[in-house]
């Protein structure tokens, strides 16, 4: 509690303390009212201009890396933003699941994902004041420039977080209180209310590092005119919204799995096993739910960045940056694979599931597959030997592979083929009671079969015998193919598992612990991919600010290589895990209870 | 406390195998520098010179090639251009006002849409915008001179005659300040080095070619006075004219200099 | 019929990751001729292993059965001989993994090339400005319209190549001269699918005449040691030896007609 309102302080002592002479702020209050009248007729479209600074313009504070400090704590802040974003949308999905259910198991799994996790709520506000002074500090002009174009959210960003705050407390500390019938339709709507300020808080701020990437109201002098609703509503605003909206439910998914796991393998009673085996499960669940869209919203968010501005899109993915998106393409690898193996693992919770092991080899290797596809780079490195093996540069088999309609088939049937794992997963233990049940299934193999076909033939046809402009645009059909096979196929899947007859009881807690370690994978290589793809995407603003606009003239301008980068993001996820164990504990260690022998004095009664 | 460690231990090996493959198992690309901004002599400056610096532009800076090449095939080539240009000032569809070659070459970079080449529109525009920026402004923001020198290229390329003049007075004969000059103290002090007093009342000087800077904090907030002398041409007061006043300044004064301007002239009241 | 014995899961695995790695071998090396990078092959392998363990230790029982082996190695005291063998032999085999690899060797470090470098659309030879957009063999034509005099000026081309090319090409145009070894990039071979066949001839003819040195800047870095050799043959003679080399390969040059 006090740690939170501590960080509440912070923040709202960082937004007021910026710096006092924000131009428009001070314009109304200090100038006459004759003044006033004159200034509206002559300075009402005086816009904000950039100003252009030299390398003495940046302190130099003791040593220390400004821009690597800014990075660290920008990058742990949205870590930790991202965790307390997501968690309060899938309780309250979790929530309702329970309510409509009745079933009370759901109620609690909600309640304990909310609580492991409110401590990381103050923790997200301490870093995020944290941010702001760590900006004021090293990048001064800066936070100046965006502070006199953005001052009006600002005030719009601390009231909702005041609302935030109030309706996390509510929704927390009142949820027992706030048990059945009307009640628990009140804690319903604060759960939504906390999610409608949660998500407008993220929007807000995205708009601020949208607008340093694609900078809206800019009259082509360079001078900023537009007001903050176009400031904020700059080309890449939604791009971003959406990507971060469906990646922070995957990460807090896969965060709280890990948290499950942990616990798992420390449970010593059944029960308990069970119990946290279940919670690993649903988070798990939620995690690949929102990564199989996951890749599309990067794909419109890429897609939006060429829109923009063709030079930024070259950079971003045949510039400086291409090989990032092989490291990109080992880190989503690790991530199907592990959330893959869980499920497969998971399988052990049944009897009725040893009729489709024989069938999981086969998913493996077409997973494999596609992802050694995905994985191959565009341009090889080779040994001077070989060069000489291969005659050239370039190889004949493999180079085709490197380009994009390739790795798009990939994909997309690396999609399909997760998608496939679940739905196995689904079936081990039940069998189907329904007439047509043969049909059905009959049905869903024509509906993969016939997809995995149209994303080959789109891939193959349109990305190497149609020139440029077909290979781009076969990605989308592709796309549209992936989501519908696997939206019939669920519903199909819905229907035809309608009153099914069990095999066997459902064992939760009968799972090996090699899955658990599948969960942690998950979640170190989210957060190193976040990492990551938080520094593309500041990245591709190379030596601007602004892009276009604010040149960045510091020392620090420069674009660092991969590994460079890649160092930074280690460090980063190595200090955020160290900070959500100490989350973890926190939620726990209220639980325990020390009665000091002898300590206290003996009250006679 | 074992599974703890266990636990910790594998993390820790993840994420030691994502650092090691991002620093080993990729080739390490070193960016190039941030370009620098460069500063032209263009009073010493033959026609041959004048064309080569339009060819760095145009390879350079100006990142027209990006698009301008036969590999990406997103915008028209252009080694023809020169003799296209009477075609397409003849054209029903060419909006702008050039009349010459020069000036239709050079009206094509400030204003892309003036004419659309059939084909390279923006999607959906049916070739009336064109989706080239204005490059003298935005990211690319190439100065009036490097335009010109584009020009002088361009017509080269095609093996006309050069007809775009070398602009002499387009850039201030400033001297270079040292790059590691030391900032001023006070506002005073820059005022004083910045010679404000030349034109203005300020400071006890009393210049007549500006306006009077006296009871300025009065009349105008700091959003507008920062503007003022970073772009002088921006607004222009009553009874003064444009082009007087240098727009460099916010290339010779260190941004805090520039603030503490801005504060001093806001509180004069 | 005899029962085969069951292998056990461990070597299972084992093979497995063997049977594909030969069959990467095979069929990249010994089939197609195009060996895998030993550093894709790296990661390849890396990841095939982990989803060969992942197929192999999905259900418990077959993990248990992975790890049995393993164990006995360790703890069971009749396997005492291979035991100490093992631990003799395994950090023996690291170190001199680690000895092979800290060796300093005469290979040169490794340079990323840019396989296509992207042609200009014009360039300046000979005095002239050529548009390599629009630039044809003047020769070609005659292919049809006079064989003879075309299997002519094929043979001038031919005698110029074996005069200037063949040192590094090689006089079966395979990229195989007496020079080749000593040069990298190595010369390219014209036989092979991949090199002319993709290219048209004004390609060809900006890339000799202008040679090593003329290579735009996005194709570095690429030492490449070819000769500007506008400078040393005439502009007809370089139009000839265009013919000589697709006609001895039996490739045809890229037209933006068949497409």
């Amino acid at each position: 509690m006090a740690r939170l309102l501590g960080g509440l302080l912070l923040v709202v002592l960082a937004v007021t303390l910026l710096p006092g002479d924000w131009p428009a702020v001070d314009s109304g209050l200090t100038q006459s009212a004759f003044a006033q009248g004159a200034a509206k007729t002559e300075t009402a479209t005086a816009g904000i201009a950039a100003p252009k600074l030299t390398p003495d313009d940046y302190p130099r504070i003791a040593g220390v890396n400004g821009r690597i400090v800014v990075w660290l704590v920008a990058q742990l802040h949205l870590w930790f933003a991202a965790f307390v974003l997501a968690v309060p949308i899938f309780v309250f999905i979790i929530e309702a699941i329970g309510m409509s259910t009745r079933d009370k198991r759901y109620d609690d799994m909600a309640y304990e994902f909310i609580k492991i996790s409110i401590a990381a709520y103050s923790l997200t506000a301490i870093l995020g004041g944290f941010l702001v002074f760590s900006l004021i500090i090293f990048y001064p002009h800066v936070i100046q420039y965006l502070g006199a174009i953005f001052k009006d959210t600002m005030f719009y960003y601390a009231l909702l977080f005041f609302l935030e705050s109030a309706a996390l407390y509510l929704y927390y500390y009142g949820w027992q209180w706030l048990q059945g019938g009307f009640r628990k339709w009140v804690h319903l709507t604060l759960g939504l209310v906390l999610n409608a300020a949660g998500t407008m808080l993220m929007f807000l701020a995205n708009g601020w590092l949208t607008f340093m990437m694609s900078p809206a109201g800019i009259d082509p002098g360079g001078i900023f005119t537009g007001d903050v609703w176009t400031a904020l509503h700059n080309h890449l605003w939604n791009p971003i919204n959406i990507h971060r909206m469906v990646a922070n439910v995957a990460y807090g998914g896969s965060i709280v799995g890990a948290y499950a796991a942990f616990k798992f393998l420390a449970a010593t009673r059944a029960e308990e096993r069970a119990h946290y085996d279940w919670m690993g499960y649903t988070a798990n669940f939620i995690a690949i739910s929102a990564l199989l869209p996951l890749p599309f919203a990067g794909y419109y968010l890429a897609a939006e960045i060429y829109a923009y501005s063709q030079q930024m899109g070259i950079t971003l993915m045949g510039g400086i940056f291409a090989w990032l998106f092989i490291i990109q393409a080992v880190l989503i690898g690790t991530l199907f694979l592990s959330a893959n193996y869980y499920l497969w693992c998971g399988m052990a919770r049944s009897e009725g599931a040893a009729r489709y092991n024989r069938y999981i080899k086969y998913l493996a290797f077409v997973i494999v597959a596609a992802f050694l596809v995905w994985f191959t780079p565009h341009t090889l490195v080779l040994t001077n030997e070989e060069l000489k093996a291969l005659g050239g540069p370039y190889h004949k088999y493999l180079g085709p592979l490197g380009i994009m309609p390739a790795k798009n088939t990939a994909v997309n049937v690396m999609i399909l083929f997760t998608a496939l794992s679940f739905l196995i997963y689904r079936r081990a233990n039940r069998i189907a009671m329904v007439g047509w049940a043969k049909a059905g299934n009959a049905v869903q193999v024509a509906l993969f079969s016939a997809g995995i076909a149209n994303i080959f033939f789109l891939g193959i046809y349109h990305g190497y015998f149609t020139n440029t402009v077909y290979k781009v645009a076969s990605s989308i059909p592709q796309v549209i193919t992936t989501l519908v096979v696997i939206a019939a196929s669920i519903v199909i899947d819905a229907m035809m598992y309608r009153g099914a007859k069990e095999v066997a009881p459902l064992r939760w807690g009968r799972v090996p612990e090699r899955a658990q370690y599948a969960l942690f994978l998950l979640a170190v290589a989210f957060t190193w991919l976040m990492g990551l793809m938080g520094y593309i995407r500041s990245g591709i603003r190379q030596h601007w600010h602004v892009v276009g606009v604010f040149r960045d003239n510091s020392p620090d301008a420069f674009t660092p290589t991969l590994g460079y980068a890649a160092n930074v993001v280690s460090v980063g996820t190595i200090i955020f895990m160290a900070m959500v164990i100490f989350v973890f504990w926190l939620s726990q260690v209220s639980a325990v209870k020390t009665t000091p022998a002898g300590f206290w004095k003996e009250q006679a009664s | 406390m074992r599974n703890f460690a266990a636990v910790l231990l594998f993390s820790l090996v993840t994420i030691g195998f994502f650092t090691w493959f991002s620093n080993f198992g990729i080739p390490q690309v070193d960016p190039a520098p941030p370009p620098k901004e460069e500063k032209l002599d263009l009073g010493a400056m033959t026609m041959e010179q004048f064309t080569a610096l339009g060819e760095r532009v145009y390879k350079g800076k100006g990142t027209c090639t990006l698009c301008h090449s036969a590999l990406g095939g997103r915008a028209p080539l252009l080694q023809e251009a020169g003799a296209i240009s009477k075609e397409r000032l003849a054209d029903e569809r060419y909006k702008g006002e050039a009349e010459d070659m020069a000036g239709y070459l050079y009206e094509s970079m400030v204003k892309p849409s003036a004419f659309v080449v059939e084909g390279f529109g923006k999607a959906g525009s049916s070739d009336t915008v064109s989706p080239m920026p204005d490059v003298s402004g935005g990211s690319v923001g190439l100065s009036d001179a490097e335009m010109k020198s584009v020009v002088a290229y361009l017509q080269k390329l095609g093996g006309y005659e050069i007809t775009v003049e070398i602009p002499k007075d387009a850039v201030p004969e400033t001297e270079e300040e040292a790059t590691s000059r030391a900032p001023f103290k006070t506002a005073e002090a820059a005022i004083a080095e910045f010679a404000c007093g030349a034109c203005h009342k300020v400071a006890g000087e009393e210049g007549e070619v500006g306006p009077d800077l006296r009871k300025i904090g009065r009349l105008r907030d700091r959003s507008y006075l920062r503007r003022s002398i970073l772009d002088p041409n921006a607004e222009i007061s009553k009874g003064f004219e444009k082009d007087q006043m240098p727009a460099d300044y916010g290339e010779q004064m260190y941004a805090k200099e520039l603030e503490m301007i801005v504060e001093y002239l806001a509180a004069l009241k | 019929m005899a029962m085969l014995p069951r292998i056990p899961r461990l070597l299972q695995a084992v093979l497995t990751v063997a049977v594909i790695y030969g069959g990467f071998r095979l069929v990249f090396d010994a089939i197609l001729g195009q060996p895998i990078p030993a550093s894709l092959m790296t990661m390849y392998m890396f990841f095939i292993v982990a989803g060969v363990f992942m197929v192999f230790t999905f259900t418990e029982e077959s993990a248990r059965e992975m790890v049995v082996p393993i164990r006995a190695l360790v703890e069971d005291p009749s396997r005492k001989p291979i035991r100490n063998l093992v631990f003799v032999l395994v950090p023996l085999a690291a170190g001199g993994l680690t000895y092979m690899k800290m060796l300093p060797s005469f290979e040169a470090p490794l340079e990323l090339r840019s396989i296509h470098p992207a042609p200009p659309t014009t360039v300046e030879l000979y005095g002239k400005r050529f548009d390599l957009l629009k630039l044809e063999n003047p020769f070609r034509k005659l292919e049809k319209a006079d064989p003879e005099k075309f299997r002519e000026l094929v043979a001038e081309g031919g005698a110029v190549y074996i005069a200037n090319c063949q040192y590094c090409h090689g006089d079966k145009l395979d990229g195989k001269g007496p020079y080749a070894a000593a040069l990298n990039p190595v010369p390219l071979n014209f036989q092979d699918i991949g090199t002319i066949a993709q290219l048209q001839e004004s390609y060809l003819f900006w890339r000799i005449a202008t040679g090593g040195p003329g290579l735009p800047k996005e194709g570095a870095p690429w030492l490449s040691s070819m000769p500007v050799w506008q400078e040393f043959l005439e502009e007809d003679e370089i139009w000839k030896v265009i013919l000589f080399l697709y006609d001895y390969t039996g490739h045809r040059p890229r037209s933006w007609g068949h497409e």
